[in-house]
């Protein structure tokens, strides 16, 4: 066992390796002058290549990337060329948000996704089934960032139950950092209020962010929950008088929950890189609104990091996916 | 219970989503009896010090947090004195003494004096980034002097005309605060970048630059307060709010009161929002198709003439909802010396054809490549236009969106210009130099000067004109060489878009000024009747 996780391990650092050279040559093909746009919209020639000199982007490509490569080898992330400040620094500050805001969506989608899955397994092609399943496709096919606009102009702007955007209201001085996850940081506090002030705000976003996991998860768990449900130790369970929601819940749930939970894993990467879009809409401060901005600046070392920061969860979250299938299936733990 | 929801579930379910809303309808806040503004615009403020980076977010940040020697002003743009109470000019053109209001401080309490004016613009230059390029060329940091604790004289190294109209934007930074916090000789940079050593009439509270900040006011503003002290704001909040959608909503909700990025479509639709005023002016901002006047089809002046003529000035203003104003010159109107130059081309389809008959390509058949911002609309619908319009000169367009940066890197070389390059604009002050330098043979390769124009006669008057010191003659140099580009046609002169704000009706005295930036107001006049 012990020499598998390292072993995928090695294979996680290989791949985030192949990551680094391939943000750093598409950061670098880009025909764009990241120096000019440091030097501000009028600048001259001599305060261009001040700039350019200032962050290294005069030296030849090869060297501007070893020396990124050691950088990274140290944590360092390199320095933003718009604001000169700390890339690392930076990430460490709007992580958590994005962070909170995926953990939200992904619970959003968990809870309403596996018993909607169930209960359309339970009512095939009957009604709620149908109903679900344009429920489904349309969650997997509603781009994150119209859906989002048409959200708030529902819930916002014409009913007025939730903010449009931002974390917390303009007004909210926030608090010092425990954690980052706002949710979590106010009810450590004891602070109940800007909970549900953190609430209403997260509430929108998530939503979009959790629709596409949430659709995916209903649909395979609905496909695994009537697989099982026709399975034979099914059959016999009932056969032998074990109540209906037993039978569904723990008999048919857990061995329908495998392939949900390898869902999950894939999703979580996918969920973090599909904050660009939803962070942009409701000006979400975390790192995909952190990439949006750097991208738009010409600024690529941020982006780089979030690129980064983004690949990191793909792997980790299916390493942690296959080391959970050993726990919830006997059968893989001796392989 | 066969219905699935029933009507009680139902209203537990709508109260408890109404419980969230008392966090989520705001009007302005009050803070005591004074309230808090909140204005909307879509960009960051990544760097909030003065003499490193300016573009408009920014710089009206800057402009709330620090002053200057003189101050910009109402329409038509006027420079009144601020820091310094009043300045004169040498007859030769070349020394400039400021004489110091006795009474400005900083809002750490120290006095404002010459030596903090000395220090501020010598480290302007010295960093030489943001403001530095207007003056670099004629000032050196060793010719500015503290004569006394009130006095300061610059001398330049030789006449230069626009000096006054760029010292608006040289903020004064408080000398001590900054050397104290000086890290491996940096000048203060790094805690510049989110911390305010000004004078201004607000002082940072909240430095967030992805998402907000927050200003105070200065209780006792050693200029005053125009609405007086019982009126004026406990502080400003700005909040990036990137997309116009949320922006809107966010408006007729009242979490904000100012929306900056009104655009001409959205314009009809605020109007009839009950509670919001719009404030829609004439723009400084010249939006313009550069031509690369080096290489390909447009190298040829009879091309660039034909298409000047065939294009559809007509559809820019409906493209805009009429609320722009055509160009009558390379000169936006409110630049000192701007004459209406007679003969601008305007839509003549015979005087196109005529000029392509004396090109070397008479009878078209050529494509050329019209870039434009990506994600911005208004130039994509006008490249659109010119595309229709070229047809009937039998030449081909194609749109290409390219983000900024790539724009601004191809703009570099005329092997890399684009044949046509949509941009917009706007003179950092109101001087005619600040305009007729983008034409001078120093501007090529930047932005503005990506149609790599040449004519050497009209390089020698911009340069001449710089350092003219007869007002009336200077002028007339200027009445010159706007007539001499529009008859080289190094792009087609477009228009200037009106600026546009939704204001939530209770905001008082916003004061519009046609050189500052784009979406950029003034806070310090502003204030809240409600």
């Amino acid at each position: 066992m012990l020499t598998y996780i390292l072993r995928r391990i090695g294979l996680a650092g290989l791949m985030l390796f192949g990551l680094v050279c391939l943000t750093f040559v598409i950061a670098n093909i880009a025909p764009s002058d990241p120096a000019a746009l440091a030097a501000g919209p009028d600048a001259g020639r001599s305060q261009i290549e001040q700039a350019r000199r200032e962050y290294g982007l005069d030296r030849p490509l090869h060297e501007q990337f070893l020396r990124y490569v050691s950088d990274l080898a140290r944590l360092e992330f390199g320095r933003s060329i718009a604001t000169g400040r700390p890339v690392g620094a930076d990430l460490a500050r709007y992580f958590p948000a994005t962070l909170e805001l995926c953990i939200v969506a992904m619970i959003i989608g968990l809870v309403l996704g596996v018993p909607l899955g169930m209960l359309s397994a339970l009512h095939k092609d009957g009604p709620i089934d149908h109903f679900t399943r344009i429920f489904a496709v349309t969650g997997v096919a509603l781009p994150p960032f119209w859906f989002g606009l048409l959200l708030q102009l529902a819930f916002a702007a014409w009913l007025g139950w939730l903010p449009t955007s931002g974390r917390l209201s303009v007004f909210t001085e926030p608090l010092e950092p425990i954690t980052g996850l706002l949710l979590v940081d106010s009810l450590l506090r004891g602070n109940g209020g800007m909970f549900l002030e953190a609430a209403s705000y997260i509430a929108l976003p998530a939503l979009v962010l959790s629709f596409p996991c949430l659709a995916q998860i209903l649909r395979v768990n609905r496909s695994e929950m009537v697989e099982a449900l026709r399975a034979d130790y099914i059959v016999a369970a009932r056969a032998h008088g074990v109540r209906p929601w037993r039978l569904v819940v723990v008999h048919a749930l857990k061995n329908a929950m495998l392939p949900t939970l390898a869902i999950i894993g894939l999703r979580w990467g996918w969920m973090i890189s599909s904050t660009v879009l939803v962070e942009t809409v409701f000006d979400w401060p975390g790192t995909g609104l952190y990439a949006v901005s750097s991208a738009i600046a010409g600024d690529f070392k941020p982006v780089m990091g979030v690129t980064l920061i983004v690949g990191l969860n793909f792997m980790i979250a299916n390493l942690l996916v296959d080391l959970l299938y050993g726990v919830l299936d006997p059968r893989l733990r001796s392989a | 219970m066969t219905n699935g929801v029933t009507r009680r579930s139902f209203l537990q379910g709508a109260a408890a989503l109404g419980a969230l809303a008392p966090f989520s309808s705001v009007a302005f806040e009050r803070d005591g009896s004074r309230k808090i503004l909140v204005f909307t615009g879509n960009q960051a403020v990544p760097v909030l010090d003065p003499h490193w980076r300016y573009d408009w977010s920014t710089r009206m940040i800057q402009q709330s947090v620090y002053d200057g020697l003189l101050k910009y002003v109402g329409t038509p743009p006027r420079i009144i004195p601020w820091l310094a109470e009043k300045y004169e000019a040498s007859a030769d053109g070349k020394t400039y003494t400021f004489t110091l209001v006795r009474n400005a401080r900083f809002h750490n309490g120290d006095p404002v004096d010459a030596e903090a004016v000395r220090f501020s613009f010598e480290r302007a230059l010295k960093m030489n980034a943001g403001v530095a390029w207007m003056l670099k060329d004629f000032l050196k940091p060793e010719n500015i002097v503290a004569v006394d604790a009130h006095t300061v004289r610059f001398t330049l190294d030789r006449p230069f005309a626009p000096f006054i109209t760029y010292v608006p934007w040289w903020y004064i930074v408080n000398p001590k605060q900054v050397m104290a916090n000086q890290v491996d000789g940096d000048l203060g940079k790094k805690w510049l970048t989110d911390n305010d050593a000004g004078s201004g009439p607000f002082k940072l509270r909240r430095f967030d630059p992805t998402a907000l900040i927050h200003m105070d006011a200065v209780p006792d503003y050693w200029n005053g307060w125009p609405m007086g002290e019982a009126k004026r704001l406990s502080g400003v909040i700005y909040r990036i709010i990137r997309e116009s959608a949320p922006r809107k909503a966010a408006l007729q909700r009242r979490e904000v009161d100012v929306m900056a990025g009104v655009t001409p479509d959205d314009f009809g639709q605020m109007e009839r929002m009950p509670g919001v005023k719009m404030a829609n002016f004439p723009g400084f901002t010249s939006f313009g198709i550069k031509f690369n006047c080096q290489v390909g089809p447009t190298a040829d002046v009879n091309v660039r003439k034909a298409i000047a003529y065939a294009f559809d000035y007509d559809a820019v203003l409906a493209i805009h909802n009429g609320m722009a104003e055509l160009m009558t010159s390379p000169f936006p109107t409110p630049i000192t010396g701007h004459i209406a130059v007679p003969g601008i081309p305007r839509r003549d389809m015979d005087k196109a054809k005529e000029f392509l008959k004396k090109s070397a390509h008479p009878d078209g058949g050529f494509e050329l490549e019209y870039v434009h911002v990506q994600g911005l609309e208004d130039p994509r619908r006008i490249g659109l236009s010119l595309l229709d319009s070229l047809r009937a000169l039998n030449i081909k367009v194609n749109i290409v969106a390219q983000p900024w940066p790539t724009m601004t890197a191809r703009a570099g070389k005329p092997e890399t210009a684009p044949n046509m390059m949509s941009v917009y604009v706007t003179p950092v002050g109101t001087d005619p130099d600040t305009v007729a330098y983008q034409y001078h043979r120093n501007s090529w390769g930047l932005y503005y000067g990506v149609s790599h124009y040449e004519n050497p006669a009209i390089w020698k008057l911009i340069g001449e004109a710089r350092g003219e010191t007869d007002e009336k003659k200077r002028m007339e140099m200027y009445a010159e060489i706007q007539r001499g580009i529009v008859a080289d046609q190094p792009e087609i002169f477009c228009m200037m878009a009106n600026r546009i704000w939704g204001l939530r009706d209770y905001v008082k005295d916003f004061e519009y000024s046609p050189v500052r930036s784009t979406s950029e107001v003034d806070f310090y006049p502003m204030w809240i009747d409600a």
